[in-house]
């Protein structure tokens, strides 16, 4: 096979496993199907396929500003592909932005709702209208083929310049704005990278990529359909390149002097050395290559150069996207093979589509060929053996259907066991009880405690088998339960006992340990009775004793202890509000039917008891 | 009125009290450990927890509800906006997805619905619908010890000084909430760094809409710049070109 249906086989291939996954993506939802999460929300879709790919396609204006506004016409020949690859890029950068949305069919709301304060919103208009004005620049090119289209394309040649000029102005805006998109993480974005003049510096490596992306597209196609490249137009645009990148430095190296973070390029740490590869590949390098004369007029070093070029800021966008941010909680994202699988397949879509373009249209002056014709040889019937010998050559696009095919039922294959595994749940250490069968727990460090039981709960509740009815019930990596989970009965106040305020009351400062015995676990079983304090409630010579029963619960204390005196006393006394048992019991209907129970053992009904005012219970109660 | 609410973390005694009310408040599932979760207890489920502050402290941790907030920002469609009344809220029919606001939130609030294909952005919105009823949020309500309360945003800074006037060994001179990233409707007073919150960083004064604010102010400059750049180009180069083919000699 020749060199490009090599390639093409090989980026269908791609194609078909990035299809694969695109069908996980978008039933599965974002969790199961990338590497995101809630410390990453922006991983390799956002840094590569939207903010390289931009600027990748960056190549489009400037060769149509050299072309049609400096009028510079040696570089005519490269000004129809230069537009079809922005055209192709930007439409990739759109499709991209589909996967990465989570609510992609929503997309149009950019058009409706308006946040200008947003640069995302600049962006996301700079990009559908560019890409508007990218249509109808690359349109008179398809259109030639078509002797009806002739009238349009006519009429819209005629303004091809204003488009010209609109689409510099699109792509100036949008190209810094994705710069700007970052000005809002200063306390994100590692001190290397942000600067508050991050759009200037994205615009000038824009520019300098959008030159090395013509260098480097020529020399690949040259490559692929066996031509020539166009060696001294390159060359010229290289220079233009190796000055652009030198102003990029001398900015980036100014703007981190003023900002008095030139100490930083000399730190320790994996990010420093980050920035000084970035900087090497994406400029340094490049501008000692391009400067010397003999390397930027040969075919090695113009490749080398421009691919240096293109892999290093493509780097730097994905350093500023999401790789040189800083995170405390020592997450770190690396794109999963899905995410890379559907970039990938992206790019292969595009360049799929540009072979295909430059193939059927006239983009080049002369329309390249695949030299090796498809062979379609039958087999040929061997009379000895009695058999047919020999396997046709299968038609090309035969070949691309099975490469898309297989890959996408591999991609299949793996999906299966990815997506299994993480709609699993990650699993958590178990470990004993800390310090033994008792917890000593002091929330707030005043020296008031609550010795847990930690075997007594486990017993109680079940054994081995109840750790789950406290751990992890709520949030990941939850190794323990709020004892209010279950005691929140301890905070509900009533006529008779308010635990807020016997544990705080003002001026008071009751500590635990005045109830609950000190030195020993402070449960029900060691609490007082009520009238080791409240003495002075008992009349003098009175018939009512304070029983000394100890309650196990808050409930039993309510319903055993106290509430019986005070519905008898009630009774007695006329006075129905001092058993407001609705202040507990207002809405549950089981515990109402119990109420009801209780009530009637004393002869009183629901009519002779007193609802607490409905402004106390909401504001004051709890 | 302006309502805010301060927290006190030498009160919270790490119940989770406030965390349960805010489950039921805003009908929020229990939820599995996730990848995409981080440790700070904060999901598309949970919307306020208390996480291990320094020196063995509780902290809750919550949306803050800035004054003028990156979020409400960054969003390219205006899905989410700060009310009159200071809670920032979200408008689910409006989002598409983006998660800017997630990496524009100095204080990482914003969480994902990650498992759904449907997924939204998740977080407190001040229980919106009980302040405009003229209640106070369900965590504020529910909390035993008074830790996090409830009020005007001046009244609770003017309380909270007073607390630190009177405790000066007990507490850090810092109201964390009253000038970071311009102010935020959720305040803070503490014996214990709370910096760990926004990520370890002490924030600047500085609201940062303010920072994206200069880039697009001089958008429509850049713009009309550029194009008039290029038309006087246009123009000069094609004066120069006709010339040339304009003398006989050429």
């Amino acid at each position: 096979m020749s060199r490009v249906r090599h390639a093409k086989f090989v980026l269908w291939a791609l194609l078909g496993l990035a299809a694969s996954v695109a069908v996980a993506r978008f039933l599965l939802g974002l969790g199961v199907s990338t590497h995101l999460s809630d410390a990453n929300p922006w991983g390799l879709w956002v840094g590569f396929d939207v903010m390289a790919g931009v600027a990748l396609a960056a190549g489009g204006f400037i060769v149509t500003a050299t072309v049609y506004i400096f009028r510079l016409e040696r570089f005519h020949d490269v000004v129809r592909s230069a537009v079809l690859t922005a055209f192709l890029g930007y439409i990739a950068v759109a499709i991209s932005l589909l996967f990465d949305l989570g609510l992609p069919w929503n997309i149009w709301h950019m058009t409706v709702f308006w946040n200008p304060h947003s640069p995302l919103f600049e962006v996301g208009w700079c990009v559908m209208l560019y890409l508007t004005v990218l249509a109808l620049e690359f349109f008179p090119v398809p259109a030639e083929d078509f002797p009806r289209l002739a009238g349009v394309r006519s009429r819209l040649l005629k303004f091809r310049l204003p488009l010209v000029i609109l689409g510099i102005g699109l792509s100036t805006l949008h190209q810094s704005s994705l710069g700007s998109l970052f000005l809002i993480m200063p306390y994100r974005l590692h001190p290397l990278w942000y600067s508050p003049i991050l759009p200037i510096l994205f615009l000038i490596s824009a520019i300098a990529l959008g030159l090395a992306m013509i260098i480097f597209e020529s020399h690949v196609t040259a490559y692929l359909y066996r031509r020539k490249p166009e060696r001294e137009v390159l060359a010229s645009l290289g220079r233009a390149c190796a000055w652009v990148l030198l102003l990029y430095v001398a900015i980036r190296f100014g703007d981190l002097l003023v900002r008095h973070r030139l100490g930083a390029v000399g730190g320790p740490g994996w990010r420093t050395a980050l920035f000084w590869i970035e900087l090497a590949l994406m400029a340094l390098i490049p501008i000692v290559l391009l400067s010397i004369a003999r390397v930027r007029n040969s075919r090695a070093g113009q490749w080398i150069a421009a691919s240096l070029v293109v892999f290093g800021v493509v780097l730097n966008r994905i350093d500023v996207g999401g790789v040189a941010h800083l995170r405390p909680d020592g997450t770190f994202y690396l794109p999963s093979w899905t995410e890379i699988a559907i970039s990938v397949g992206i790019v292969s879509a595009a360049i799929l589509a540009f072979l295909f373009m430059i193939e059927r249209f006239k983009v080049w002056e002369q329309r390249p060929a695949d030299t090796e014709q498809d062979p379609t040889k039958l087999p040929e019937f061997d009379p000895v053996g009695n058999t047919w010998l020999g396997v046709p050559d299968v038609a090309a696009r035969t070949v691309y259907s099975m490469a898309f095919i297989v890959a996408a039922a591999f991609g299949f294959g793996f999906l299966h066991v990815r997506a299994a595994e993480y709609r699993g749940v990650e699993p958590s250490p178990v470990h004993r009880a800390r310090g033994g069968d008792i917890l000593w727990i002091d929330g707030n460090l005043d020296g008031m405690g609550v010795a847990f039981h930690h075997a007594e709960h486990e017993k109680r509740e079940g054994g081995k088998q109840s750790c789950i009815k406290c751990h992890h019930m709520n949030y990941p990596h939850d190794e323990g339960t709020a004892c209010a989970r279950c005691h929140s009965d301890e905070y509900l106040p009533s006529d008779a006992f308010r635990h807020d305020w016997h544990a705080s009351p003002p001026g008071a400062h009751i500590a635990c340990y005045q109830c609950h015995a000190q030195g020993q676990m402070r449960t029900a079983a060691s609490a007082v009775s009520c009238d080791k304090c409240h003495k002075n409630m008992v009349a003098n010579g009175s018939s009512i004793k304070i029983k000394t029963y100890q309650a196990v619960s808050y409930t039993e204390a309510m319903h055993r202890l106290c509430i019986g005196c005070h519905i008898q006393k009630a009774k007695e006394k006329n006075k129905p509000e001092m058993t407001r048992c609705a202040w507990c019991h207002k809405d549950n209907p089981e515990i109402l039917n119990a109420r009801d129970l209780m009530l009637s053992r004393y002869g009183l009904n629901r009519a002779s008891v007193v609802l607490p005012p409905e402004n106390l219970a909401a504001g004051d109660g709890r | 009125m302006k309502t805010a609410i301060l927290t006190d973390t030498t009160k919270c005694i790490g119940c989770q009290e406030c965390v349960k009310a805010c489950k039921q408040q805003n009908h929020l599932p229990g939820d599995l450990p996730r990848r995409w979760m981080l440790s700070d207890g904060l999901s598309a489920r949970n919307w306020t927890s208390i996480v291990d502050g320094p020196n063995r402290s509780f902290v809750r941790k919550q949306c803050r509800h800035c004054l003028e907030p990156a979020c409400a920002s960054a969003c390219p469609v205006g899905a989410l906006h700060k009310t009159a009344i200071g809670a920032v809220v979200y408008d689910n029919t409006k989002c598409m997805g983006c998660r800017y606001c997630m990496m524009a939130c100095p204080y990482g609030i914003p969480r994902y619905d990650w498992a759904y294909a449907v997924p939204y952005i998740r977080k407190c919105i001040l229980c919106y619908d009980r302040l405009l009823a003229g209640r106070q949020p369900a965590c504020t309500e529910a909390c035993p010890t008074k830790a996090t309360i409830f009020g005007d945003r001046d009244d609770l800074l003017a309380e909270a000084h007073r607390r630190i006037r009177e405790k000066p060994e007990l507490y850090i001179n810092h109201v964390w909430g009253e000038n970071e990233v311009g102010g935020s409707s959720v305040l803070y007073i503490s014996n214990v760094d709370l910096s760990f919150l926004a990520g370890g960083e002490s924030l600047g004064a500085t609201p940062l809409p303010s920072t994206t604010a200069k880039a697009m102010d001089a958008v429509p400059f850049a713009f009309c710049s550029v194009m008039g750049l290029m038309a006087g180009i246009t123009w000069i180069v094609d004066r120069r070109m006709n010339k040339k083919e304009d003398e006989p000699d050429e």
